[in-house]
């Protein structure tokens, strides 16, 4: 954990008798602030907007969400079915990061250890799968899912967001697998451990960047897909929050405050996932990219 | 920790693993269950339900089970559920993609069960017709519901008086512009313009074909380009300039702001400007007449109810459609809407009468002088050729970067070619 902290070197301390704070590098401000700054504000201005129309009541036209109200919340929550939605897609969401990662973890060991014929090609062709847009394979997965008896349950969903998640993510995994080497596996199986035994014991711990990686994109794609959402599910209370999302806009209305009430319901879980886990996210990203 | 991480992760699971248990549900025995596709699901969910809850107290053997898909989606939902072969029983469908439902030979024929049915003689013939003119066999694959009309909707306590012709619209729009940041009007230069600016093309001109005898559009017809040449002069003058890539929510949204004095649309925007400005600030009056004095109106897309093929249960899907379209429930669906019933006798409610807009698009519609133009909804590539590929294109005129004359010819062009394809196709 330690290797993970950047250790800076402390300001020196202040002489006595100076008051408030060292003077600021006039230079640093422009550089490294400003640009910051313009676009932080740039980035957020728009989800200021979503709070702004989601508290503020409708009709209103201020820039500030005064006097606030928890009206459209309610009108998502309540009458658009968002409590179930949400629901739904908690179950997805957790469903596939669950397989994935597991699947994920797997593959990326096979690919990283072992040298068999084919690997080469087959790391292609999970590449090239990401090519093929979602909608390309609509046809093909729904009569699959069909003959399956899946269409209108969740298990399509689960099924179909973790095969889409899984190719990137067991590229991404074999770059973490390959970062551990391969000689501490070998010192635990000398100690008498089996290869499983040695694996969960030394590497897996070592993969806690990477599990946390695939595991927060594979929740936040699934999380996000609407496509499928609504083409393998025709029941009601099998919907997921992207479709809750798209009923806000009808054909001849739109309800802005429900938009984006809405809009802050689905973004609320992303963002606590990226506020808990961007730490080892950075950290994991870059760790794959540079020993992949 | 570790054990209280892995714990609260296996919690997490079994509570999904829950969720999923929870997501099937089973057929109540005894009843006959048919799936209803509601296909502008949201904003019309509750009506639905409640219709649903009558249909069900008064048919206690039918189950129906709601399906609301997103209007953005509908399309492409009906499409793989034909190709998957697991489309619902009754679907919600309108003119505007009816003919391509029909190519893919997926809905019933409702000829002959409304010859048999109570709402036989009360449903309107015009939204009949225009069903009937959707199909290349003339057949009436959709049980009309609803339909619209545009029209203009102004700000009361900005315009005194509707214009009575669209040269006093023009002055109208230019007097109650006032810098910096009043206008007069907004266009809708985004999504869906292509649909508006043709309805007041053929409003001015007076026009009541899109094609004449030979087969070629009438859209390049000197009046209409005199038209767009005068309406493509608002742009940036008496409109916000942001108009260029405006669609329906940024255009309802602008003018919710009280900022626009007049904005085009249809009827079924009424309840986002009530919640914007209240009932009595708002006003709509019918797209002004042509040279003849006469209302010339493109017909709205009409929507109602479709039994599809491959359904079980046709009986109970049927009684269903016959339920909705009654006199009751097409009131009651209509008010909460504010749309045009089908139902004759529902047209008669006081309700209509009592909202002044809908009377006006009632009386207008009503009028025998007033002259209905068809769209070709029948054509497939209707929607591609006023969406895709012009809607980019009528940008371009409002930026300055095409002539009207230029961009209505390649309209022109493209609605004659798919119209000889078509007239080709099916023997004509």
């Amino acid at each position: 954990m330690s290797a993970d902290v950047i250790s800076r070197p402390r300001s020196p301390a202040l002489p006595a008798g100076t008051r408030g704070r060292p003077r600021r590098d006039r230079g640093r401000v422009l550089r490294l602030y400003l640009p910051l700054g313009l676009y932080l504000v740039f980035t957020l201005v728009p989800f200021y907007w979503m709070l702004v129309f989601a508290l503020r009541p409708a009709g209103s036209t201020t820039p500030v969400p005064w006097p606030i109200t928890f009206d459209h919340f309610a009108t998502v929550w309540n009458d658009l079915g968002y409590a179930v939605f949400f629901r739904n897609s908690v179950v997805v969401g957790l469903w596939s990061l669950f397989v994935t990662t597991v699947l994920a973890v797997m593959g990326g060991y096979a690919l990283s250890r072992y040298r068999f014929r084919g690997r080469t090609l087959f790391m292609v062709v999970l590449l090239c799968t990401q090519f093929i847009p979602g909608a390309m394979m609509l046809i093909p997965l729904f009569t699959i899912f069909k003959t399956l008896h899946l269409i209108n349950s969740l298990g399509s969903l689960i099924v179909a967001d973790t095969v889409f998640n899984l190719p990137l993510s067991i590229i991404l995994m074999s770059g973490f697998v390959t970062a551990v080497p391969f000689s501490v596996e070998e010192a635990a199986m000398v100690d008498g451990c089996t290869r499983l035994r040695a694996f969960l014991a030394v590497v897996l711990p070592q993969l806690r960047p990477g599990l946390i990686a695939v595991g927060s994109f594979a929740f936040i794609h699934t999380w996000n897909n609407f496509l499928f959402a609504l083409m393998f599910v025709s029941r009601q209370d099998s919907f997921t929050i992207p479709v809750g999302l798209s009923y806000t806009i009808g054909e001849y209305s739109a309800d802005f405050g429900a938009l984006a009430a809405g809009g802050v319901v689905a973004a609320l879980p992303v963002v606590c996932v990226f506020a808990v886990v961007q730490r080892y996210l950075v950290h994991g990203i870059s760790a794959g990219a540079v020993k992949g | 920790m570790k054990m209280r991480m892995a714990g609260a992760a296996l919690a997490a699971l079994a509570l999904a693993a829950a969720g999923c248990g929870s997501g099937s549900g089973s057929e109540e025995s005894g009843k006959t269950t048919i799936t209803f596709w509601d296909n502008n699901g949201g904003t019309r969910t509750p009506i639905y339900q409640e219709l649903i809850k009558r249909f069900e107290k008064a048919n206690p053997s039918i189950h129906v089970e709601y399906v609301g898909v997103p209007i953005a989606s509908v399309q492409q939902k009906y499409d793989t559920a034909i190709a998957g072969g697991d489309t619902p029983d009754v679907g919600g469908v309108t003119t505007s993609y009816l003919a391509n439902l029909v190519g893919q030979q997926a809905l019933e024929p409702a000829d002959d069960w409304l010859g048999k049915s109570a709402v036989n003689g009360k449903l309107a013939t015009p939204m009949l017709d225009s069903v009937r003119k959707t199909v290349p066999d003339g057949k009436l694959y959709v049980v009309p519901n609803t339909s619209n009309m545009d029209v203009i909707w102004y700000l009361k306590d900005k315009l005194k008086e509707p214009p009575k012709s669209w040269d006093e619209f023009f002055t109208d729009a230019d007097s109650l512009t006032k810098a910096p940041d009043e206008y007069g009007y907004t266009i809708r230069g985004g999504a869906g313009s292509i649909f508006q600016i043709l309805a007041e093309m053929y409003s001015y001109s007076g026009l009541t074909e899109f094609f004449d005898s030979t087969g070629k559009s009438t859209v390049n017809d000197p009046k209409n380009v005199e038209f767009l040449t005068r309406m493509a002069g608002l742009y940036k003058k008496d409109t916000p300039e942001a108009d260029v890539t405006n669609d329906f929510p940024k255009m309802v949204a602008q003018f919710g702001t009280g900022k626009i004095a007049m904005m085009h649309h249809n009827l079924g925007s009424y309840n986002d400007h009530v919640e914007a400005h209240g009932a009595d600030k708002i006003g709509a009056f019918a797209l002004p007449p042509g040279p003849t004095g006469k209302h010339t109106v493109v017909a709205n897309p009409v929507d109602g109810f479709a039994v599809f093929k491959s359904s079980e249960h046709k009986d109970a899907a049927w009684k269903f459609v016959e339920f909705l379209v009654s006199q009751e429930s097409n009131s009651f669906w209509n008010s909460k809407t504010g749309q045009i019933p089908a139902n004759t006798d529902a047209q008669n409610d006081s309700w209509v009468s009592g909202l002044p807009h809908l009377k006006t698009a009632v009386e207008t519609l009503n009028d025998p002088a007033t002259a209905v133009v068809s769209p070709p909804y029948y054509l497939p590539q209707f929607s591609s050729i006023t969406k895709a590929d012009t809607e980019p294109l009528f940008q371009k005129v409002l930026l300055g970067q095409m002539k009207p004359q230029e961009f209505l010819d390649t309209l022109a062009q493209k609605l004659t070619d798919a119209q000889a394809e078509w007239k080709k196709a099916h023997g004509g």
